[in-house]
């Protein structure tokens, strides 16, 4: 199967802040009888109204957030809803750790660093293997690369299609 | 290089020598766990990797407890299916009010020490308190586990945490956590694994040592594991685990950080409204009033807790204007508080039993809902707002023992402050 090249994704930032709990902002645990894609619309919008349909205008974006994105039980679906919503990586100074681990299972690159310079609107032009982030005034960032298994992991897709063609786990 | 409990049992997992933090590796899982709440998610994922046979469900358990018993349709529904696919691939099932899966793992002798378990709750660092090394994990991985008995780890950072010292009567694990919550704050140790030591472990019962590991997912910790000691191989043998084999750390271990809590002087603490960081002393908020009290959950619904309610409210009413719901953490706890005579102490005082289960800490089981205004004092891990399903009621956390004094008196109370606030077992 054709692997997703992380080397160079480029969009707009979206900022949302701290602590950011996407049980609340971004799952059905609330909202039990809402499809993922009616929860596309409204997602994050409690924290910065209009979200989705920004980032829909946009074409896609890049998320930017603060301190342990994610936190909490962290339902796997959020990530399902930001694929949905054209998310094409989430940079955070840190993640919840379900978080974390269900965006590598999903094929959702993310990276850690310290974000806090980074602008929302601004476009950014992010190397997901190497961890090098390239800002609208050309000034970089580097953020520590992940290993080369979660990597992989994302450049397949996540864990369920790489298990597909390597049952036996062999990275 | 020495290794840490959690890097030895990564290790082995991984057929390596040794591994170390940073590292990914892939490892044999020897027991996964399924609640209801990620159940229905999770065998879709199964089917979509479409493997025939799944060796691995005569080591997986389906767990129907947070949703004990279903409120509505769809939950029902969920356990239906649940049913059904425990039966069609041979998995044990424990269905509603036998429990919470983080006490029916351990009950039913599913773990042992030196074990490597996954369970779809980030509660499930609690099977630390077993030397296992127990973590959260969500559907995608759970399949993964279910069709090739695998799953990757990175592995964590130990934090290792002497707890020096003796708790003094009245004060509890629940305190503990609380204390470092307001410490460390919420995910103050994100990703790492937490090795619990030092005098005032060993002085724990199991019960109390479950909720110190239990209650370690809200300090963001990936695993909190305790090093096994008599008490620990006395337990699992009684309840038909396999033979433990305990790990230890080596004296050369290499830790992220080693902290040090003197005990001694530890008062009952609870959390504040809406924050499970935001900490105080009970005594400092004795003037703030409650009207809902919650014993219960994956944290504080054990039998000592049981008994700490008893011992306050034997021979006494709840305060005018409150009320007060119990929720055991398994039926074996149930019946044990019944021959006990806990439960007729209790709903004498004036407190209702609902369904072993974690309908004390999660509104979706929607039995329990505070009404506007409420404030509700309960043992659960969490008390984010609207967590009870109304986000104009709130929440503040503390152990059985302050969950009981405060439905005593109507305030928040320091449970040595009232009569059989020291209770202690004497096992």
């Amino acid at each position: 199967m054709s692997k997703v090249d992380l080397s160079c994704l480029q969009g707009q930032a979206f900022v949302l802040g701290d602590h950011i709990n996407t049980d609340l902002h971004c799952s059905g645990k609330y909202l039990p009888n809402q499809s993922v894609e009616a929860i596309a619309k409204i997602a994050f919008d409690k924290l910065s109204p209009g979200f989705a349909v920004k980032l829909a205008t946009a074409n896609g974006g890049i998320l930017i957030a603060g301190d342990s994105f994610g936190i909490n039980s962290s339902r796997e679906q959020a990530v399902h809803i930001m694929k949905i919503m054209n998310i094409r990586g989430i940079i955070a100074k840190s993640f919840g750790r379900q978080f974390f681990r269900n965006a590598i299972n999903n094929g959702m690159p993310v990276l850690e660093c310290d974000t806090s310079a980074l602008l929302d609107g601004e476009t950014l032009k992010v190397d997901f293997s190497t961890g090098k982030i390239t800002r609208a005034n050309l000034s970089t960032l580097e953020a520590p690369p992940l290993p080369k298994e979660m990597i992989k992991l994302i450049e397949f897709g996540g864990l369920i299609p790489f298990l597909k063609e390597h049952p036996d786990w062999k990275f | 290089m020495g290794s840490t409990i959690s890097e030895k049992i990564l290790a082995t997992h991984a057929q390596r020598a040794s591994v170390k933090a940073g590292d990914v590796v892939v490892c044999d899982v020897d027991y996964a766990m399924i609640t209801d709440t990620r159940a229905s998610n999770s065998i879709k994922m199964i089917n979509r990797i479409g493997k025939k046979q799944l060796e691995f469900a005569s080591k997986t358990a389906l767990v129907l407890d947070h949703y004990s018993p279903p409120p509505n349709l769809e939950a029902a529904q969920i356990h239906t299916e649940m049913r059904s696919f425990a039966k069609q691939e041979g998995t044990q099932l424990y269905d509603i009010g036998d429990g919470i899966c983080h006490q029916v793992l351990p009950e039913g002798g599913h773990l042992t020490a030196g074990n490597l378990i996954v369970g779809t709750d980030t509660h499930s660092t609690t099977y630390g308190a077993f030397n296992a090394l127990g973590t959260g994990i969500e559907g995608t991985d759970i399949s993964a586990v279910m069709t090739t008995g695998k799953l990757w780890f990175r592995v964590p950072e130990t934090v290792r945490v002497s707890l020096n010292g003796q708790l003094q009567p009245g004060v509890w694990s629940k305190d503990l956590t609380l204390h470092m919550l307001g410490k460390f704050g919420a995910e103050g140790l994100n990703y790492k694994a937490i090795e619990y030591v030092g005098q005032a472990v060993a002085a724990m019962d199991i019960d109390d040592r479950m909720t110190l590991c239990n209650h370690a997912a809200e300090l963001g910790a990936k695993a909190a594991i305790l090093e096994a000691d008599d008490k620990t191989i006395d337990w699992l043998n009684a309840h038909g685990a396999q033979t433990p084999k305990p790990v230890f750390a080596d004296a050369d271990a290499i830790y992220s950080q080693c902290l040090e809590i003197d005990v001694n002087l530890l008062a009952p603490q609870v959390a504040r409204k809406h924050q499970v960081d935001d900490i105080v002393a009970a005594h400092e908020v004795s003037k703030q009033a409650i009207q809902f009290a919650l014993i219960g959950t994956c944290t504080n619904g054990r039998l000592d807790d049981i008994r700490q309610a008893a011992a306050i409210l034997k021979g006494h009413k709840l305060a005018a204007g409150v009320r007060m719901i119990v929720t055991p953490a398994s039926r074996k706890i149930y019946l044990a508080a019944l021959r006990e005579g806990l439960i007729e102490i209790l709903t004498t005082a004036g407190a209702s039993f609902e369904s072993a289960g974690c309908g004390t800490c999660v509104g979706i089981t929607n039995h329990l809902v505070p009404g506007d205004g409420d404030t509700v004092i309960s043992t659960a891990n969490r008390n984010f707002k609207g967590r009870l399903s109304n986000p104009d009621s709130e929440i503040w956390l503390g152990s059985a023992a302050t969950v009981a004094a405060s439905a005593l008196t109507g305030f928040i109370t320091d449970p040595r402050t009232v009569s059989g606030g020291d209770w202690r077992s004497n096992v």
